[in-house]
């Protein structure tokens, strides 16, 4: 960097990278309608077929599900462009010799991707609040600020897994089936549209590893949907920030940056 | 070989059998695309046994018409990435084989390749639903009713793109909108009356609908047992013929 800056005293070696993203994510989708109305759409698809098959009193909770779910699946959205970028576009040895550093371009296309999936969270908080206010469980400012904060943790979570798997994907044809695969499995194993305590007993045990569980059994309680003490909700708050912070690390490590 | 010693014209169908093996090789080495063929699917099974077990027997059913609708959607995948990325559709087409040997061969293929979690489906619906004989019979020409739909839609769709990223998601909307939201994977009575007459006239949701009645789970009456059974045969047969004409279309490049 410091040979950078003697050799091309001009070049700016700082920036503006989030705002950058931003531009990005808001033109592919712009571009592109249907990219921000298929994950619209999914979760609500999934929502209308619980509604038919489940007691309304669930409305509440399969709403918090395709929440996270969303917030999850931004993660095989980071894989796709991350590994797009670097595999067809050959862009990513353009951001290692840029003055970005990885964090910051995990950043970025975590942010560029968030920005697709804004309207449908936008729509499901209020239908959020639609439906709790009918099943006596109303989104209270604590229930909300609980959402945002799991929601934000998953977010970096994900996007970091998504990021990593993506050093490691060799060809454009695994990248839409790999981060399908990995990221609705993980969703399906954690209870995000079913209480916890609805699935078999080894299926139960599983689900305890993943922090999704953590973030919706603790948004669940925030909201008064599954009841949970004061101690439970701290206690789950905890595990889910230790399985998120382990799942970083080793993500992190997992992720080649300039040397593959 | 000299331009002037070509043959004039291609025979109909000619290269079908050997595009289909090829498409079966190809697509055999996709283990990963196979397992996410199931996803939706199986995410809705898992619904269904968790929050719903009596409805179990329709979901499978409707599971194996799913699957067979969402070949169209591998169709429309391969189809794009062989002409975008690879440009290797000008290469087959410039050969002896025929435009609607290209899209069938593809087709059969995905179909052969893919065939293999419907068995496994199927199987699972005979122990849970105990099928005559006859309905099963019944199940696998609706199936195969369906795919021949979806196949045509994919093969026509595929032709439409410019962009290898953009498939997936107008893809992922065109075959989880007709094949989710219609009761495919639910008994039709839970539908919307008002709107029953457009899930019949929808190829998933009518192959479903005749499919339920046959087991007893959903009562039609003659008139919308007809128009299930007349708008699928129809729509089926017209876009067939449409995606035939089609792919002889685009390779004139008209």
């Amino acid at each position: 960097m410091a040979a950078m800056r003697s050799e091309f005293p001009q070049v700016p070696t700082t920036g503006r990278a989030l705002p950058a993203f931003l531009i990005v994510g808001w033109r592919w989708i712009s571009r592109n309608p249907a990219v921000s109305i298929t994950p619209i759409l999914l979760p609500f698809i999934f929502l209308y077929f619980l509604s038919l098959i489940s007691p309304p009193s669930l409305l509440p909770l399969e709403i918090v599900g395709a929440m996270l779910f969303t917030m999850q699946n931004i993660g095989s959205w980071v894989l796709g462009d991350s590994a797009t970028w670097r595999i067809e576009c050959s862009l990513q040895d353009m951001f290692v010799a840029s003055p970005l550093g990885r964090i910051r371009y995990l950043f970025g296309i975590a942010f560029s991707n968030l920005i697709a999936m804004l309207p449908a969270l936008a729509i499901l908080t209020a239908l959020l609040a639609w439906a709790g206010a009918r099943q006596g469980t109303p989104l209270t400012a604590f229930g909300f600020l609980v959402l945002v904060a799991c929601l934000g943790v998953l977010w970096v979570l994900f996007s970091s897994i998504g990021i990593g798997i993506s050093s490691r994907v060799r060809t454009q044809r695994e990248i839409w089936p790999v981060g399908n695969l990995t990221f609705t499995i993980l969703g399906m194993l954690s209870p995000l549209y079913y209480p916890l305590s609805a699935l078999p007993p080894l299926w139960q045990d599983v689900a305890r590893f993943l922090p999704t569980t953590y973030a919706a059994l603790l948004v669940q309680g925030a909201l008064g949907i599954t009841p949970a003490s004061a101690t439970q909700m701290i206690f789950y708050a905890l595990l889910l920030m230790t399985c998120a912070a382990v799942g970083v690390v080793i993500t992190l490590r997992l992720y080649r940056w300039g040397e593959g | 070989m000299r331009t002037s010693d070509l043959p004039p014209s291609t025979r109909a169908f000619r290269g079908l059998s050997a595009f289909l093996w090829t498409e079966v090789l190809v697509q055999a080495h996709e283990e990963l695309a196979m397992a996410t063929s199931m996803l939706v699917q199986g995410v809705l099974l898992v619904f269904v046994y968790i929050l719903a077990p009596a409805l179990l027997g329709v979901a499978l059913v409707g599971a194996i018409l799913y699957s067979t609708f969402t070949m169209g959607s591998r169709v429309l995948n391969e189809a794009a990435y062989v002409r975008i990325d690879h440009k290797a559709n000008d290469l087959y087409l410039a050969g002896p084989m025929s435009p609607e040997a290209y899209f069938l061969g593809m087709a059969g293929g995905i179909l052969v390749v893919y065939l293999t979690p419907v068995i496994i489906l199927g199987i699972l619906t005979m122990v849970v639903v105990h099928l005559t004989l006859l309905q099963g019979l019944l199940i696998l020409a609706l199936a195969a009713t369906v795919w021949v739909f979806s196949a045509s839609v994919g093969y026509i769709f595929s032709t439409f793109f410019r962009d290898n990223r953009a498939i997936w998601a107008y893809s992922s909307l065109f075959f989880n909108v007709f094949g989710v939201l219609p009761p495919v994977f639910y008994p039709f009575a839970l539908f919307p009356a008002a709107l029953r007459p457009v899930a019949l006239l929808m190829p998933p949701s009518a192959a479903a609908a005749i499919a339920q009645a046959s087991l007893g789970i959903t009562q039609l009456t003659a008139g919308e047992l007809s128009l299930a059974v007349g708008g699928l045969a129809v729509e089926t047969t017209l876009l067939f013929l449409f995606a035939i004409y089609w792919a002889r279309r685009t390779v004139r490049g008209d």
